[in-house]
């Protein structure tokens, strides 16, 4: 077996160093084993490049608009992740506090207004329209005191009104 | 390698603040990570749902102020991951031969080009299931388009070992497939 056959695929790949792959070049130019291998890794990895590909294609039950939906989705959800990333920036800035909220009515000081002083001419004069009578003076007299007993039922009682007669 | 090849040098730095970057970013990556996913066993929507979990996870990696270096890696790695945790169907893509009635290679010019094309893919897919685990996940992140380095980064392997797997596993399809 070649020394270089080790290097042949990462050759293929591109994933050696440039001195490494000049070498590799170089070698492969005159050795007819590394070249028929190269030739084979190649034809393999085409094969298999060949079967990766079409295994999405060869899923069974594949529903076409389901990318279209899948893309529209992640779309969406970005675009919404950054609006929402964005909006922190903009209210992150200092600001007032709100205003405390209204107290409740029950509670809150009373305003008074500065009563109003009424002009004296226009407070009309109102003379009572009564004439000032004596007071009234009442006795309560127990009827046993004035009847036999008997004659007036229980409880009852006579008031006389003794006011001066006009 | 691939044909659907990704830049080396993703513009990530304007990931973040532009919208439409991070589309194109999406549309650069979802196939080759679909195809992976696939490859590695997991229906249709289980593939979807990995590779729409990497991005939001990526979106916030870069949110959180994380690297924006080796992007292409990180989301292979994230739903590798991902698709471990889909043990159920894990390796069964490349485990079992693809069913050839699914129309697989049928599109050839002649009925007998496209038996030849059908045996020399059985072929392969038996040569493929006498692979090891690692040597498999290699040639398909290598299939992707990743470099021996990233592919070092997905399965957390030393970029050494990832050349000699590679270079293990292409002579053992090499001889089994007698090419």
């Amino acid at each position: 077996m070649c020394d270089f056959s080790g290097k042949l695929i990462a050759w293929l790949d591109q994933e050696l160093t440039d001195v490494e792959a000049v070498e590799v070049e170089r070698h492969v130019g005159h050795c007819a084993e590394c070249r028929l291998a190269v030739r084979s890794y190649r034809e393999i990895s085409e094969a298999f490049l060949h079967c990766y590909v079409e295994t999405m294609t060869a899923q069974p039950g594949r529903k076409p608009w389901g990318w279209i939906a899948a893309a529209g989705g992640i779309a969406a959800a970005i675009l919404l992740g950054i609006v929402l990333d964005q909006r922190p920036a903009e209210t992150l800035a200092i600001q007032p506090p709100p205003p405390p909220p209204a107290p409740i009515s029950a509670y809150e000081t009373p305003v008074y207004e500065k009563p109003v002083r009424r002009a004296a001419a226009s407070m009309p004069i109102v003379k009572p329209q009564w004439t000032p009578v004596e007071p009234t003076v009442e006795v309560a007299l127990p009827a046993d005191a004035l009847f036999p007993p008997g004659a007036v039922p229980a409880g009852f009682s006579f008031i006389a009104d003794i006011r001066p007669q006009p | 390698m691939s044909g659907d090849s990704v830049p080396w040098a993703l513009p990530l730095s304007r990931f973040a603040a532009n919208d439409r970057e991070a589309t194109t970013l999406f549309g650069e990556l979802r196939k080759p990570l679909l195809r992976y996913l696939a490859c590695l066993g997991l229906s249709s929507d289980e593939a979807q749902d990995v590779v729409q979990d990497a991005f939001l996870s990526l979106h916030r990696h870069l949110s959180a102020g994380g690297s924006q270096e080796n992007i292409r890696s990180w989301l292979f790695r994230v739903a590798h991951n991902q698709a471990r945790n889909h043990q159920a169907s894990y390796h069964q893509r490349f485990s079992d031969p693809l069913d050839p009635a699914t129309g697989l290679l049928l599109d050839e010019a002649t009925p007998e080009s496209a038996l030849l094309e059908k045996e020399k893919f059985q072929r392969l897919s038996a040569a493929i299931r006498t692979l090891g685990s690692s040597e498999r996940e290699c040639l398909l992140l290598r299939a992707s388009g990743l470099r021996y380095r990233e592919i070092g980064e997905v399965l957390g392997m030393a970029t050494s070992t990832v050349a000699d797997t590679v270079d293990r596993a292409i002579k053992k399809l090499a001889e089994k497939c007698n090419v």
